[in-house]
Parts: C-alpha cells; sequence; structure tokens
C-alpha cells in the first residue's frame, strides 16, 4: 500500500540534473544563474500572481507556436495585446520527442526558405539566451504547452528562458500522446521535471505547474479525467511543487461540465489536505472544446462562445480557448487573437454571479465524486513502495484506463457513450474500480437515451463527432 | 461484446492496425468494436506499425484477413510491399484491405484504389465514411471462400 508523500521527494536533484545538463545543446545553463535570472523577472509572470490579481473573469489563454523567433516575438505581441492574460509557447513536435538534431535542421530550413517546417517553436534549438528576449518587458506568465514524455531538457531551457508555468505530466502527456514511451520512466521522469519546479521556486515567485485533463479528448468519462489530475497534483506535491493547476475538457454537456468543474476543485483540495500536502494551492483551468470541430466558421464561433460563457458558469480560474480555424489546422495569429477578443467578449458580456446548480447537476456530481474515490482508494491500495509505482500498476490493472489512448500500456476496456443531454456515459467499466451500484446507474442513464443506435460502435462515432 | 463467444462461434479473425508511425487510434478502436459486434475475433496491433508486423501476426493467429489503416497518408508509402511479403510467408491466400486517408494530398478515389490493387489488396477504402460497408465486403469475401 503506497500513499502519496513528501517522503517521495528526489534528495539528489542535484546529482541528476548535472547529468541532465550535460547535454552539448544546454551547455552554458547555470543553476545558480536560472534561479537568480527568475528571481528578477518580473512577478506577473507567474502564474500565483497573475491568478491573485485577475478580476471576475477566468484568465484567457490562447495556444501558439511558431519555428522561427520573430514570428514568435510578434505573435507573442499580438496576443498579448489582443487581450490574452497567459501567453502560450507552444512545442514542435520533434522536440517534443526529444529529437533535437531533427528540429534544429528543420527550423535552419524554415529560416532559409521563410517556410514552416515544425508545427511549434523549438525551444531547445533556440536555446535559453535568444528566448528570454522573447519575453523583455512582459509582464504576463509565459505557458509552456508540448506533450513531451521526457521532458526533463525542456523543463530546463524553459525555466533558465524565465518561464514560470509548466504543462503536463507523466500520464496526461505520455498516454495520449506516445504509443510506446514506457509509462514508469515517464513518471521517473516527471519527479525530476516537478522537483526541478520546486527547487526553483520561492515563496512569492513559485513556479507553477499544470496538468493536461482532456487527455485524449474522446469520450473520456469525468471521473477518469478528475482521477488522473488529483494524481498529478499529488505526484507533483510529492515532489515540493506549491502552485498546480488541474484542468478538464469541455465535455459536451454543460451539466457534466458543472458537475465536473465542482467535484475537481472540491477533491484536488481535499486529497491534497488529506496527504499534508495543505500550503500547495490549486486552481482550476478549463479547455474549450478539444475534440473534432465544425469546419463551419460560424458554428466554431458559437461553439467557441459557448464554452466561454461555461467556463464563466463553472468559475474556471482560466480558459484556454480555441479558434474558429480550429478545424483546418493551426490557426495564423490574427485568428488566434480574434478569439481572444471574443471570449473577452462573451466573459465580459455574460458574467455569471455564482455556479448554477440543479438536482441532475446534484446527482452528476454525487456520481462523479462516487467515482474518483472508488478508483483513487483503489489505487491507494496496490501494493508497492512509493506512489508512483501503484499509478504505473494502476494501468497495468486497467483500473485507470483512458479511451482511445494510444498507449501500449492503456487497457481499452472502458467503454463510453453519451447519453440524452450528451454526459459521457462508462457503458463498460472494463477494469475500472467504481463500485456496483455507479456502473448499475450509468447503464440505466444510458438507456434513458431513446434514439441509441443499434451497435455500440455507431453510437460512439456519433458521440465523438457530437460538435460537428 | 463477444469476449464470452468460443473461437468456433467467430465469424473469422481479422488482424488491424495503423501502419507507418501514424498515432491516429480513434478510427482503429472503433474498427476493433465494429468488427467485433458482427462477430469477428480482432486481434488489434493498433498504431505504428511495420508491414512485417501485420505479416507475423497475421501468421500466429492464421488471420483470415488483414485490415490496415493510416490516417496521415503514409499508407502509400508503406503499402508497396505489403502483399510480397503475404507471399513470401505462404499468406497468399489472407485477404487485404486498406482503409482510411491512405496517401497524401487530393487524389481522385479511383485512381486511389487502382494504385493499391495493383500493390495486391483485395479491398481499398479511401476516405470512406462507413466501416458497415467493409465489414459487409469482408463477410461476403469470406463467404465466397476467398480465404
Amino acid at each position: 500500500m503506497a500513499r502519496p508523500s513528501a517522503q517521495a521527494q528526489l534528495t539528489n536533484i542535484e546529482k541528476y540534473r548535472s547529468q541532465v545538463l550535460s547535454h552539448p545543446l544546454v551547455q552554458g545553463i547555470s543553476p545558480d544563474e536560472v534561479r537568480d535570472h527568475l528571481a528578477h523577472v518580473p512577478r506577473e509572470r507567474f502564474p500565483r500572481v497573475a491568478y491573485a490579481n485577475r478580476g471576475p473573469d477566468p484568465c484567457i489563454q490562447p495556444r501558439g507556436g511558431v519555428p522561427l523567433f520573430e514570428t514568435q516575438y510578434e505573435l507573442t505581441r499580438q496576443l498579448s495585446q489582443a487581450g490574452a492574460d497567459f501567453i502560450p509557447l507552444t512545442i514542435d513536435s520533434y522536440t517534443r520527442h526529444n529529437q533535437y538534431e531533427t528540429a534544429t535542421q528543420l527550423l535552419h530550413r524554415s529560416e532559409e526558405e521563410g517556410k514552416s517546417y515544425l508545427n511549434g517553436y523549438p525551444l531547445i534549438s533556440h536555446g535559453y539566451e535568444l528566448t528570454r528576449q522573447l519575453y523583455c518587458g512582459l509582464e504576463k506568465p509565459v505557458s509552456l504547452r508540448h506533450g513531451t514524455p521526457d521532458a526533463r531538457l525542456l523543463a530546463e531551457v524553459a525555466l533558465a528562458s524565465g518561464i514560470a508555468e509548466i504543462e503536463g505530466g507523466a500520464i496526461c502527456y505520455c498516454l495520449p500522446y506516445s504509443e510506446g514511451f514506457p509509462l514508469d520512466r515517464c513518471l521517473l521522469y516527471w519527479q525530476y521535471v516537478d522537483r526541478l519546479c520546486a527547487v526553483n521556486s520561492t515563496e512569492d515567485r513559485p513556479i507553477h505547474r499544470e496538468s493536461f485533463g482532456p487527455l485524449t479528448a474522446t469520450l473520456v468519462p469525468p471521473s477518469i479525467a478528475v482521477a488522473v489530475e488529483i494524481i498529478e497534483a499529488l505526484l507533483a506535491a510529492e515532489q515540493g511543487v506549491t502552485s498546480f493547476a488541474v484542468s478538464f475538457g469541455q465535455t459536451g454537456s454543460i451539466i457534466q461540465d458543472v458537475a465536473t468543474a465542482t467535484v475537481l476543485r472540491k477533491l484536488t483540495r481535499y486529497y491534497l489536505d488529506e496527504f499534508g500536502f495543505g500550503p500547495v494551492r490549486s486552481y482550476l483551468v478549463y479547455h474549450q472544446w478539444m475534440g473534432q470541430f465544425p469546419a463551419e466558421r460560424e458554428r466554431a464561433a458559437a461553439l467557441i462562445a459557448c464554452s466561454s460563457l461555461i467556463s464563466s458558469l463553472i468559475a474556471a480560474d482560466k480558459v484556454v480557448v480555441k479558434t474558429i480555424d480550429e478545424a483546418l489546422g493551426v490557426p495564423r495569429p490574427e485568428i488566434n487573437a480574434e478569439a481572444c477578443d471574443t471570449v473577452q467578449y462573451v466573459l465580459r458580456t455574460f458574467r455569471s454571479a455564482q455556479t448554477v446548480t440543479s438536482p441532475m447537476i446534484e446527482r452528476e456530481m454525487a456520481l462523479i465524486e462516487s467515482e474518483v474515490k472508488s478508483i483513487l482508494n483503489a489505487i491507494f491500495e496496490i501494493s508497492g513502495s512509493v506512489f508512483w509505482e501503484s499509478v504505473f500498476r494502476a494501468f497495468q490493472l486497467g483500473y485507470l484506463d483512458v479511451p482511445f489512448a494510444p498507449h501500449a500500456d492503456n487497457a481499452n476496456k472502458l467503454l463510453s457513450v453519451r447519453d440524452g443531454n450528451g454526459s459521457i456515459r462508462i457503458a463498460d467499466p472494463g477494469g475500472v474500480p467504481i463500485s456496483n451500484e455507479d456502473a448499475h446507474l450509468e447503464k440505466e442513464l444510458v438507456e434513458g437515451r431513446g434514439d441509441r443506435a443499434d451497435k455500440t460502435y455507431r453510437q460512439m462515432l456519433a458521440d465523438i463527432r457530437v460538435m460537428v | 461484446m463477444t469476449g464470452d463467444k468460443t473461437v468456433n462461434a467467430y465469424q473469422g479473425r481479422v488482424v488491424i492496425g495503423v501502419i507507418g508511425d501514424d498515432i491516429h487510434i480513434v478510427g482503429n478502436r472503433i474498427m476493433q468494436l465494429a468488427l467485433e459486434e458482427s462477430g469477428f475475433q480482432v486481434f488489434n496491433l493498433r498504431a505504428r506499425n511495420r508491414p512485417q508486423e501485420f505479416c507475423q501476426a497475421a501468421l500466429e493467429v492464421n488471420a483470415h484477413a488483414v485490415f490496415v489503416s493510416s490516417l496521415n497518408g503514409e499508407g502509400e508509402y508503406w503499402c508497396a510491399d505489403v502483399r510480397s511479403l503475404f507471399r513470401e510467408a505462404g499468406l497468399e491466400h489472407v485477404l487485404l484491405y486498406v482503409g482510411g486517408n491512405i496517401v497524401v494530398g487530393e487524389r481522385s478515389k479511383d485512381e486511389v484504389i487502382r494504385l493499391f490493387k495493383q500493390f495486391g489488396f483485395d479491398r481499398v477504402y479511401h476516405q470512406e465514411p462507413d466501416i458497415s460497408v467493409a465489414i459487409a465486403d469482408l463477410q461476403e469475401d469470406l463467404k465466397h471462400g476467398a480465404a
């Protein structure tokens, strides 16, 4: 039985760091100099400060990463002017998979030909000295968005660049993003990242970590997402992280969004306190629809407006926004800036004074909470000496099962479909240890849907494409 | 679900998987469910497979059919040699189907179908949204003793 504990903290991070920092591409990074740099960037660059200073509306964060420094510089200014409260730095997929040489070659080709051969900013190829200049004078947090199973080097360069928010985690950046990266190694590498963030934090300037709750964004039942988010918060807290955001993606049902937000916020606090991590501050981030987007711009705009409203209803600390060109690929900077403006307009115009509730929302909350507790309690009971091992075993046992994750260690036994109000239901829990009562209620709610297709696969296809 | 059926009760054994470095898995998972719901026993290789892996799996499970899929268009590169590999392994009789978004760029369906038939595929589905078409074809092909 292995429960989360501060005892699991890596004690010899400095030794590991000197190994990681011996990589030829990061020559020149000195841990002392990095700490000094972080102590001198504006305080507003730290998410805790930005969250403390925010008004009644959620902070807005667009997405964005381009290969060239100059273009990224322009994009950063454009997004900031358009009203983004958090500035994204999205990393290209070669860097995400530790293929730094390929990223560097394609960066050079992009520079020579003036065309993008990368789908993001190759942070390690550009290096921290140049990247610091991206953010000269910027008084907003920068968020590192990637999808990297082994992000040790990337996190080092990000912190050295003055970036104070690192998205990701051992589960959320492995299961949905990789087919074969060993999950146990990923858990250890993210311990490094969490510890690295902790040792670079001070009381009033904590490096902030954020988990990616949408996971595959394909019919993920809220209880699975909430359980994963809480686990990642606990794993980070074990390493000494004191500022952490849990997140989830728009489910497709307003009822379920409100219920998920309430339970996620409540249980994250509960479990952090339970295991002695009371001082850790937790925040809630909402991702606008992460599934297939409508190709028609008018519909995309309507979807974005609705999810902006939901982010306000659930009192999210931050909303990560989509653009009307989502269905077409990586959006142009102007389109990204427009999206910030639209979201800001909705948030300002339809400010909600307090969270809504209803008997249906209450029932949904009770169900999600009960399922999450069953899943987490089962994981805490798995034999082992440290919590991360139990988490690893939980996937092998199918206790955690993320629908449509490409990863070889994912059980793929859980089946999910939508019910009559569009909420995601567990049609078959597979090995996920929810109680018989909860499994029964889930089934009942599925059967309550009148227009069900004859075959499960047809239903699932229709349910995945629900917004199109 | 078909988990409790005996082997004899299945309509046939099908190996499925995504070819190349493609990691698009949603269609693959739906295909597995669709085949299972239609009574087939499915051996799912999931994402990132080389042609050899389809061949080895077909040999191992004595497959009636192999469904190769690709969404990012890598199919054209990887599929050219699949049939000859199967022939070398003595698996000439195994039905080969390919589907998804199997070439890069805009090309006519007819042209794509012709190309993959030349590669030795029995059935080709390029940008075909309805999975049940391939399943009906498989039932038909197996009825005629193709495998």
